[in-house]
């Protein structure tokens, strides 16, 4: 603990040797009592001890949802009587508590004192709540004491995710079993076809009533189900942010929901995090990949950099053939736009779904460069264009949509592009 | 009068040191109790004032209360019993200093060189003031 005098303190002394002096030099009694009660406030103020109190800080949740409340509490358990404590508990900006995290109170001598605040969850993200920042003064606030206390509690705060009837179907399939019905035939429960009965073909398969209406065997075809990887693909080159609401937010909210609802399908899900930080996790199935993505994910932020990178850097693991990659992006950096375009020339199963930053832009500049703002929305629809020409899929998610309506927008345009 | 000027000067100090958070607080003190002294020596020649008591605590409260209020103006959600205990023990020093002002001017009725006691007592205490000097100098 540091020690501080309040700065009147000085104050009083100067005024009490002036008061000494000056009675001393005039040969008068009254500076002499002018200085008596600055005196006494020094003698108090010397009086004051250090304080010795343990704080301990606790959490009663490490891992919550993205709106959720969290308790955080607080045991102060001083030596001797406190007459003030001031504290205050550290938080990140994602983190807030009603009233703020600032409290005074006075603390008996060998008598804990629990105080809880509840802390509600802004934002996903890993943060550290504490330590505790703490200052403790006499009761006319002459002395004080500051230091820290309190361990530093871990808390992750998972996105919120949303509800998705459907998601985008792949083009290909694994050869494993899954919940997708795959477009090539074989053993399954989904009826495919019929078609003439041949040698090796089981009698189970026979349809009775096809053959009794032709006169000759007929066998019942079906399409077998499987699964697919998927790869989340999260752009973190570039965001756009306004008043706390940021495209990046967003993209990651549904990469959590999109991975959760892929998971579910028994499908293999990864994530390439590409951006002035890569970061990868190779499709794998199960709850503990969700958690893994999830925890990637919590981790994943807008990082500046000038380094041309494309696809080259990835382990090839992380980009399994015939995947299905799932691009979430504001298409607002040119790297990540050659990075898809190049995964397409590949032959990857892409679908871009631009995380729109129209909106946050308009608001951040209303009226100040009109043309700019069009000729930007201009290379924008450009962009999109390139992308289409390819065959790629490019759905707008707007801020006031949810996720199921670009997706939605995928299965149409790819319904379309079938009849064309 | 030339205590107009140093009255108003500490006067304007303070309501300045209130408006901006404390500085000038103890000049403005100052002022204020160097004014009170001039005015003594330059009317009462011959007698002690009996009001240098009052002056002092008034002085003292003045610097204590403007200090709790500046400490008013942070927001912190604080208990109640800290106003009341604060309140209590502005209180107390008030009266205690209006005490040991009193007996100093009483002390000075007494003629000097009037026993080793009194002596003893002059020179612990300004040892003692000394030392707290020293200690605030220190801090």
């Amino acid at each position: 603990m540091t020690g501080f005098v309040s700065p009147r303190l000085s104050a009083y002394a100067a005024i009490a040797a002036s008061g000494l002096i000056a009675g001393l030099a005039l040969g008068r009694v009254e500076p002499v009592a002018l200085a008596a009660p600055f005196l006494l406030a020094l003698v108090a103020a010397v009086a004051g001890r250090e304080p010795r109190v343990s704080v301990r800080l606790t959490v009663d949740r490490e891992r919550v949802l993205e709106g959720d409340e969290v308790a955080a509490s607080l045991e102060l358990s001083p030596a001797r009587s406190v007459d003030r404590f001031d504290l205050l508990l550290h938080l990140p900006p994602e983190l807030s508590v009603d009233g703020g995290t600032a409290r005074a109170l006075h603390l008996r001598g060998r008598e804990t004192r629990a105080l809880e605040l509840k802390l509600r969850c802004e934002r996903w993200g890993a943060f550290a709540v504490g330590p505790v920042l703490f200052r403790t003064r006499d009761v006319l606030g002459l002395r004080s004491w500051e230091g820290q206390a309190g361990e530093v509690q871990r808390l992750r705060v998972y996105p919120a995710e949303e509800t998705l009837r459907s998601l985008v179907p792949p083009l290909e399939t694994r050869a494993s079993v899954g919940n997708q019905v795959s477009r090539v035939r074989g053993e399954g429960i989904e009826f495919a076809d019929l078609r003439e009965w041949q040698p090796g073909d089981r009698v189970r398969r026979v349809n009775w009533r096809a053959t009794a209406l032709r006169g000759t065997l007929w066998v019942n075809e079906q399409y077998p189900e499987r699964n697919t990887d998927v790869v989340l693909f999260l752009d973190t080159f570039a965001e756009a942010r306004a008043e706390g609401r940021s495209t990046n937010d967003r993209a990651v909210r549904a990469a959590a929901t999109l991975a959760r609802g892929y998971l579910q399908r028994k499908d293999r899900v990864g994530l390439v995090g590409f951006g002035g930080v890569l970061s990868w996790l190779v499709p794998e199935l199960g709850t503990r990949q969700l958690y893994a993505i999830v925890d990637t994910l919590l981790t994943s932020d807008i990082v500046h950099s000038y380094a041309t990178r494309g696809v080259d850097v990835l382990p090839p693991r992380t980009l399994p053939p015939k995947a299905l990659v799932l691009a979430l992006t504001p298409l607002l950096d040119e790297r990540t736009a050659g990075a898809l375009l190049d995964l397409r020339a590949r032959g990857y199963d892409l679908v871009v779904v631009e995380v729109s930053p129209v909106e946050l832009v308009e608001q951040a500049a209303p009226s100040s460069a009109p043309l700019a703002h069009r000729l930007w929305r201009l290379s924008r629809e450009a962009l999109r264009w390139r992308y289409e020409q390819v065959g790629v899929p490019v759905v707008t998610w707007r801020e006031d949509l949810p996720l199921a309506a670009p997706l939605e927008e995928v299965t149409a345009f790819r319904h379309l592009a079938r009849f064309a | 009068m030339f205590l107009v000027p140093g009255a108003s000067v500490g006067t304007l100090l303070l309501v300045l040191a209130l408006a901006f958070g404390g500085r000038g607080l103890g000049a403005a003190l100052w002022l204020g109790g160097g004014t009170y002294v001039a005015f003594v020596v330059s009317v009462a020649h011959d007698r002690v004032e009996p009001t240098a008591p009052l002056v002092a605590t008034l002085l003292l409260l003045c610097g204590e209360l403007a200090a709790w209020s500046l400490e008013e103006r942070w927001r912190i959600r604080a208990d109640l019993s800290l106003a009341w205990r604060r309140g209590a023990a502005v209180v107390a020093l008030a009266l205690t200093s209006l005490v040991a002002a009193t007996v100093v001017v009483a002390l000075s009725a007494v003629p000097s060189g009037h026993g080793l006691a009194l002596t003893v007592a002059g020179a612990a205490a300004a040892v003692s003031a000394a030392g707290i000097g020293v200690w605030v100098a220190r801090q």
